[in-house]
């Protein structure tokens, strides 16, 4: 597992603490019932805070999983 | 804290209890992180207790208290914005910055602010209440720049002031300070625009986690500590006493000591809201008399007892000291320039707080002093903190008097023309019962202690009473020294809190309590929601001695029992009974 994974994992388990870590990287707004408008800001935040990111609201809806959200977060941190 | 570190803190196990402090949180934004930072703040400062954290309606908080049922939690915390006293003065709402619409927005403010406050005042009557006032930047409708202040914005500042002023007041009320939260969270960077406009939260992370970290700490309420225990040299003044004389320590501007000079007038506050000041010093005694002595020291003799100078240990200054304070070293502070005392002391009480005074390092004495105002700082500064230094010399001087004049325990009680003043009433303000109860442990009947919703709900009780008790004698005031707490059931009266300050012992004060109980209330029996405690010795012993034998749990005896047991009292008695 490389370093990301890891860290967004732990991002994912501090947001759904009920998730176990072989679960998070299959995770969904569809799969995870807990994955509602108010965890989903709440993942945003996190994952700022963990990477030091700066993630418009307005790219939610992109965010929709574990797979996406490592994606979105790779794109945008090699873009600083 | 930051957030992934406060959602770990939730994740872990809580402590189970069948009664959780109920926290509820009113805020008319989205509370979100906010929740979550006051949950975790609290779970770390109270890993205890089970912590629930709730909250009203989002977008009308004067409306969230105003339906909050007070018995369903036990703490109120309140986060006003801006925009909740007029929208317009937040970024949500478009409703108007034009110069025309100034004068409304502070009219309506002005009203918001009523009412809140009315619901505030009506909330206050049964719960504990915090409050932070606007903490974000107002937005730029006014029509001066931003570097100038205009006439409406502070009109606006003026109406929040003067609420805050008007509802801190009330005793239930705490107003967080702006100022440490301005030291937390720079003013600059609290707003989060994106935030705000896209899901309604106005709180950078950072901020939110300051805002809830003051609260949880006003929530919190730590007992403050009870006495401070300081050296002399390089400490309460500048220089070596014993090297370079009376003239020669310092404490003033000229001599670039001045520093010395604030921590003496720092010691003189605290002296002045009822803690207790003692001198720890290897000093020549004489020598300390003469500085004492002199017209410009700003701590006087008279703030300070006991004086501890000799060439002694610390710790054995400091053993005798909180002896004759009648105080744990929990409670204390000790404060030395040297490392060496400061570990000394430190290795023989490791409850105490124990601090190197930051000599020549200016910077670090003035963060000391703000330190030192949040371990001793208390909300309301009672007649009995005014006292309690005067009333430990007169206990000192009474114990003095006993051993010395060798009279009986019923001839020396007889001579001391003493007073005792009961008070019946319900009054749940009564913060200097509620203190009691919540810190008496040697004479005390079970040890629990009271949440100040329990207080009230207590209170409440039309069977319940509250007896409080003041004392004097020939030697000084002690102030309210008792409290009592029970209900009338008949002609038998059930107690489930008797506690008596530990300055108020071998005067009978308790005797003559329960002869008061019997009649003023026409009792047959009384019984005692007693338990045996480790540190109610003193509690144990008055009922041993009174009944011939240990007491035991459902503890009862009759007024038969009690007149044929209870031995001569001397004091005049006074009833007040107040509501």
């Amino acid at each position: 597992m490389d370093e990301m994974q890891a860290r967004l994992i732990r991002c994912f388990s501090s947001v759904f603490p009920h998730l176990t870590a072989e679960q998070i990287p299959t995770a969904s707004v569809e799969s995870v019932p807990a994955w509602d408008s108010l965890a989903a800001v709440t993942l945003v935040a996190v994952l700022q805070e963990e990477f030091g990111l700066q993630i418009n609201l307005i790219d939610l809806p992109e965010l929709v999983s574990f797979a996406a959200v490592r994606n979105y977060v790779r794109k945008h941190k090699n873009a600083l | 804290m930051n957030l992934i570190e406060a959602l770990e803190i939730l994740k872990q196990a809580v402590p189970e209890d069948e009664h959780p402090l109920r926290v509820f949180l009113a805020c008319g934004f989205t509370p979100l992180h906010l929740q979550t930072f006051l949950a975790a703040h609290l779970r770390r400062l109270l890993p205890q207790e089970l912590v629930e954290v709730k909250t009203g309606l989002f977008g009308d908080l004067a409306g969230s208290i105003e339906r909050l049922q007070t018995s369903e939690c036990d703490v109120l915390a309140v986060v006003i914005e801006w925009q909740d006293l007029d929208p317009r003065l937040g970024i949500r709402s478009l409703g108007g910055w034009r110069t025309t619409d100034l004068p409304d927005v502070v009219k309506s403010t002005d009203q918001a602010v009523c009412r809140l406050e009315q619901a505030l005042r009506r909330a206050a009557s049964s719960i504990s209440i915090c409050v932070c006032m606007p903490t974000l930047p107002l937005p730029p409708l006014f029509t001066t720049p931003t570097r100038q202040a205009g006439d409406y914005e502070l009109q606006l500042r003026q109406l929040v002031a003067s609420f805050a002023a008007s509802i801190s007041n009330e005793s239930s009320v705490c107003v967080l300070n702006s100022q440490r939260l301005d030291e937390l969270s720079p003013p600059h960077s609290r707003f989060d625009v994106q935030s705000e406009l896209m899901a309604g939260f106005p709180y950078k992370l950072t901020h939110a986690s300051a805002v809830a970290e003051l609260l949880a700490a006003l929530i919190q309420n730590p007992t403050p500590k009870k006495g401070l225990i300081t050296d002399l040299d390089d400490t309460l003044w500048s220089g070596i006493l014993g090297e370079i004389g009376t003239d020669g320590v310092s404490w003033d501007l000229d001599k670039h000591t001045h520093m010395h000079g604030l921590y003496q007038q720092f010691l003189v506050s605290l002296a002045s809201t009822g803690v207790l000041i003692a001198v720890a010093s290897k000093n020549d005694p004489a020598l300390v008399e003469k500085a004492f002595e002199r017209g410009d020291m700003i701590l006087s003799k008279e703030n300070v007892y006991p004086l501890e100078v000799h060439w002694s240990r610390k710790s054995e200054s400091t053993q005798r000291i909180l002896k004759t304070w009648n105080i744990g070293p929990e409670a204390a502070v000790f404060i030395d320039d040297s490392p060496m005392e400061v570990a000394e002391v430190k290795a023989a009480f490791p409850e105490m707080e124990c601090i190197v005074f930051p000599n020549n390092d200016y910077q670090a004495i003035w963060d000391l002093l703000k330190r030192m105002r949040d371990l001793f700082g208390k909300s309301i500064v009672s007649t009995e903190d005014s006292i309690r230094l005067e009333s430990i010399r007169g206990a000192g001087s009474l114990r003095e008097a006993l051993e010395v004049s060798g009279d009986s325990l019923d001839d020396f009680l007889q001579s001391a023309d003493a007073s005792i003043r009961f008070t019946f009433g319900k009054q749940a303000a009564d913060s200097r019962a509620f203190e009691l109860i919540n810190k008496t442990n040697q004479f005390n009947l079970n040890g629990k202690r009271l949440s100040d919703a329990a207080w009230k709900t207590y209170l409440n009780d039309p069977a319940a009473f509250l007896m409080t008790a003041s004392y004097e004698d020939k030697f000084g005031p002690l102030g309210k020294i008792e409290v009592l707490l029970g209900r009338i059931q008949g002609k038998v009266l059930r107690i489930d809190s008797w506690v008596m300050s530990c300055r108020a012992f071998s005067r009978r004060i308790e005797h003559q309590s329960l002869k008061q109980l019997f009649q003023k209330f026409d009792a047959e029996e009384i019984c005692f929601d007693y338990q045996a405690t480790p540190r109610n010795g003193p509690l144990q012993e008055f009922f041993a001695e009174l009944l011939g034998a240990p007491p035991v749990t459902d503890l009862r005896f009759s007024r038969t029992t009690f007149s044929g047991r209870s031995p001569s009292l001397f004091h005049r008695v006074e009833e007040v009974v107040n509501g």
